[in-house]
């Protein structure tokens, strides 16, 4: 393949894709918006997106929130800074870790298992099934899992940040003796309510990529396992991509 | 009935069907036949309006499928009952919540009518004690029969089979081409298409029968106009010859 040719693929994949996902975001939205309403449905996503992912998404922030004030403290205490670790690890969570982290982290355990289950229900016949029984199935599989991804992904990045500064407060305070007002201080000093809600509407946005490219790579399966193989390491691929992609878009928007 | 009217399919450069006119009676089963590979099952997914021919109509009780929106397609399909290959049993749902999908879904029966209609459904095509299983602890010709009971429970006057018959034993054969028929008998007025290559069935069950072959149909008829037919093509199939017209 010569270089103009790789191009040329190259362009016609990714008007096809934005194509399609803008397709089935508009077709999910109407759908959405129609009775009968699938409340139960949405339910049910909420406890596989969000309930069940709140284990990981704690592990991810404390973590992330430790190794971040270590790290920061380490940098700081070169010009006598270290006062100011909470308040970076804050800023930092609130802003990008706790969204991007948390999104990523989602998108590893509920996006891929969307494309999964989308997937081998195309390749089974199953979509097609709901057709025949005169079940929409953007509005029976798509629309709820969209719903309950935006809905969730702002609280689990809500508990990414909240166990991120928890996770730096213990490592700043206890392991590096940084005292425990002065982290406290800085926090409520720089960090206001802008920057978590910055960081809440990126989650939300993140929310949306990650369940719509997982439904619509699910969706449009074909090829059997192998197609389900290959569909779901696009579908996480794709999304971890359209969200560091949208991070800075929104960053350059909203800062 | 069910009209095709001069209608034509390809995917890409194959073409699947070449002007196609057919008509199935009310009230009929009609088994649709030929060799794999030849567009049979595009048939029942063109009447449901799961693909749309490239060209010409397909008139369900006189209105055009080809021509209707999703709402008007949503609402078609209402009619129509679809058992598939692998009966397509929803996994992530039980025996007794696959059958009781489309009444929860299309009708306001209360959880305990529901209840009734499922097991009355479920004994009819000779399945007890299975509710609780799921699809992939049941064996193939149980599929075929929870797939036909989720199929039938609306009692639709249209029922599309889609190789019904494919991978059974003859044992297992026989009992699903005898559902077909109780099916077919307890709403007189109910049209059935068969999508089927198996002779045997074919025979026993069809009151029409319609060979496809070459993106055509090549012969239609009774089932006793098929077995007098010296059509060279309706003979090699019947008889199961790789020697004839038929190039595979």
């Amino acid at each position: 393949m010569n270089l103009f040719e790789f191009i040329g693929k190259l362009t016609l994949s990714v008007v096809r894709t934005t194509g399609g996902l803008c397709i089935m975001l508009w077709d999910s939205l109407r759908w959405g918006f129609r009775p009968p309403y699938r409340k139960g449905l949405i339910f049910e996503q909420l406890d596989f997106v969000g309930v069940q992912s709140i284990p990981i998404v704690i592990l991810t922030g404390t973590f992330t929130g430790m190794v971040f004030a270590f790290q920061s403290y380490i940098g700081f205490s070169e010009f006598g800074a270290e006062s100011m670790t909470g308040t970076v690890v804050a800023l930092a969570m609130a802003r990008e870790l706790g969204p991007v982290l948390s999104s990523i982290m989602v998108t590893a355990r509920a996006g891929s298992a969307m494309t999964a289950e989308l997937g081998t229900m195309r390749v089974t016949e199953q979509i097609d099934a709901l057709y025949v029984l005169a079940v929409e199935p953007l509005q029976y599989l798509v629309s709820p899992r969209i719903t309950a991804s935006v809905i969730a992904m702002p609280m689990l990045n809500l508990i990414a940040v909240f166990f991120g500064i928890l996770g730096g407060y213990l490592v700043s305070v206890i392991a590096l003796g940084i005292n425990s007002n002065l982290f406290i201080r800085g926090i409520l000093t720089y960090v206001d309510m802008g920057d978590i809600m910055s960081g809440t509407v990126k989650a939300a946005v993140f929310g949306l990529i990650l369940s719509l490219v997982g439904c619509y790579k699910g969706f449009f399966t074909s090829g059997g396992a192998l197609g389900v193989g290959r569909a779901t390491t696009e579908s996480v691929v794709l999304s971890c991509i359209l969200i560091l992609f949208f991070d800075y878009i929104l960053t350059a928007v909203m800062f | 009935m069910i009209e095709f009217i001069h209608t034509s399919k390809s995917f890409g450069k194959h073409t699947v069907h070449r002007d196609i006119n057919l008509v199935i009676p009310k009230g009929k089963i009609m088994f649709i036949i030929g060799p794999s590979g030849t567009g049979k099952s595009i048939f029942i997914k063109q009447m449901i309006g799961l693909i749309k021919p490239d060209s010409g109509k397909i008139l369900v009780d006189g209105e055009d499928i080809t021509a209707m929106g999703e709402d008007e397609l949503l609402e078609m399909r209402s009619k129509f009952g679809f058992l598939f290959q692998n009966a397509a049993l929803f996994d992530s749902m039980n025996v007794f919540n696959n059958v009781a999908f489309p009444l929860r879904e299309h009708t306001n029966l209360t959880p305990a009518e529901i209840k009734v209609a499922v097991q009355a459904k479920l004994m009819q095509v000779g399945l007890k004690g299975v509710d609780d299983k799921h699809p992939s602890e049941l064996s193939g010709g149980m599929r075929k029969r929870v797939g036909l009971a989720r199929a039938t429970i609306l009692e639709p006057p249209f029922m599309l089979y889609d190789e019904p018959t494919t991978g059974l034993d003859p044992i297992m054969t026989d009992v699903v081409d005898q559902l077909i028929l109780d099916t077919q008998r307890s709403s007189p007025g109910r049209t059935s298409v068969v999508i089927s290559h198996d002779i045997k069935s074919t025979m026993n069950s069809a009151d029409v029968i319609a060979m496809i072959y070459n993106g055509v149909v090549v012969a239609q008829g009774t089932p006793a106009e098929f077995q007098a037919s010296q059509d060279p093509i309706v003979r090699q199939f019947f008889s199961g010859s790789k020697e004839g017209p038929i190039i595979l």
